[in-house]
């Protein structure tokens, strides 16, 4: 009997490239908000995702907005990439929204700059956990509302006023489906992060 | 599966052709081999090392190292070597976890593993750096350069 050696695992004779500084940001927020789509909007990559279909075990249970034909949510997380430069690379995790899944969120904040708390201004209440998450956890957050097809329900001010949330914490509209739309939301998280990192210096 | 109609009008039995129109199982794709989470970590859930976040980048040792490695190659899993063939650029293990379809928390026990048998190293990044103004203004001034 014959016996052929797997093949060695390829690659490298040389050290690999130096590693990029990896730099994390969450967003969060509810079923069917958008978050996937936001950071599908922003990521090189595709995002790489854990999809399922929504079984009619969801149903009742996760509940998509009045106007979705949504029929996939994400189970575990979605996340995307920005290469910034070589040395430097950010990396934007979609956490489960669904209060079930809060035992993953310890895991994706840690070490993270900031958090975007995706809201659909007709289910506010979807984000009140994300919201009081990351209070406790205090993480610097911005509230971003996504505009379906540029319609909200409420206003800002009322969606800040329904959340309770710190007047230091912005609160605005943006478009999941806009790639520069997204860019600017998390560039509110970054200058949230940055006067937090000057400040505590 | 469907089959263009037979041109006499009846269909040509479906075990006939070889092929089978009865409805696939969806392949398993947890995992390549797909095996259980459990199988793929000998039983552990718990051990992870502390070091190997989500975020956290990955890289195959240059392959003399890995000779001389305290495991070498042939001790090593199929999903094992899959994350070594994986690294040779740096990646990140949530990366990792979606390549290769695995769970994350499985990932990060294989990553673990993998740093012990001195295959991989892991770069563990102090939170001051990532946190650092000087990091975070170059990620705004990155991202304003978008179009």
């Amino acid at each position: 009997m014959d016996f052929v050696r797997s093949p060695e695992p390829v690659a490298t004779t040389t050290a690999p490239a130096k590693p990029p500084i990896p730099v994390k940001i969450v967003v969060a927020g509810g079923f069917g908000v958008g978050k996937t789509t936001a950071v599908g909007a922003i990521s090189e990559i595709h995002p790489l995702t854990t999809e399922a279909e929504m079984t009619e075990a969801a149903v009742g249970l996760d509940v998509p907005g009045a106007t979705t034909e949504k029929t996939t949510t994400t189970v575990a997380m979605d996340f995307g990439c920005v290469t910034i430069d070589q040395s430097l690379k950010l990396y934007l995790f979609g956490a489960p929204g669904q209060t079930r899944f809060g035992f993953m969120w310890d895991g994706l904040a840690k070490g993270a700059l900031g958090a975007l708390v995706v809201v659909d201004s007709s289910r506010l209440d979807d984000c009140f956990a994300a919201v009081d998450y990351f209070e406790r956890a205090n993480l610097p957050f911005a509230v971003g509302v996504n505009t379906f097809d540029g319609r909200l329900a409420h206003g800002l001010d009322e969606v800040r006023w329904a959340l309770a949330v710190r007047d230091t914490v912005p609160v605005f509209a943006f478009d999941a489906r806009q790639r520069l739309s997204v860019r600017d939301a998390i560039l509110v998280v970054l200058n949230l992060a940055l006067d937090r990192a000057t400040r505590g210096r | 599966m469907t089959q263009p109609p037979h041109p006499d009008g009846f269909r040509i039995r479906p075990f006939l052709t070889g092929q089978t129109a009865a409805p696939q199982p969806e392949p398993v794709e947890d995992s390549p081999s797909g095996l259980r989470p459990f199988v793929l970590t000998a039983g552990r859930v718990a051990g992870v090392d502390p070091d190997i976040d989500l975020e956290t980048q990955v890289t195959a040792r240059p392959t003399e190292a890995r000779r001389s490695a305290r495991v070498p190659v042939g001790g090593l899993t199929p999903e094992q070597r899959a994350i070594i063939d994986l690294c040779a650029e740096p990646l990140s293990v949530a990366e990792i976890s979606a390549k290769l379809r695995l769970h994350l928390g499985v990932t990060k026990i294989l990553v673990g593993d993998l740093r012990a048998a001195g295959q991989v190293d892991v770069h563990t990044m102090d939170v001051k750096t990532s946190h650092d103004p000087e990091t975070i203004l170059r990620v705004i001034n990155g991202l304003r350069a978008f179009t």
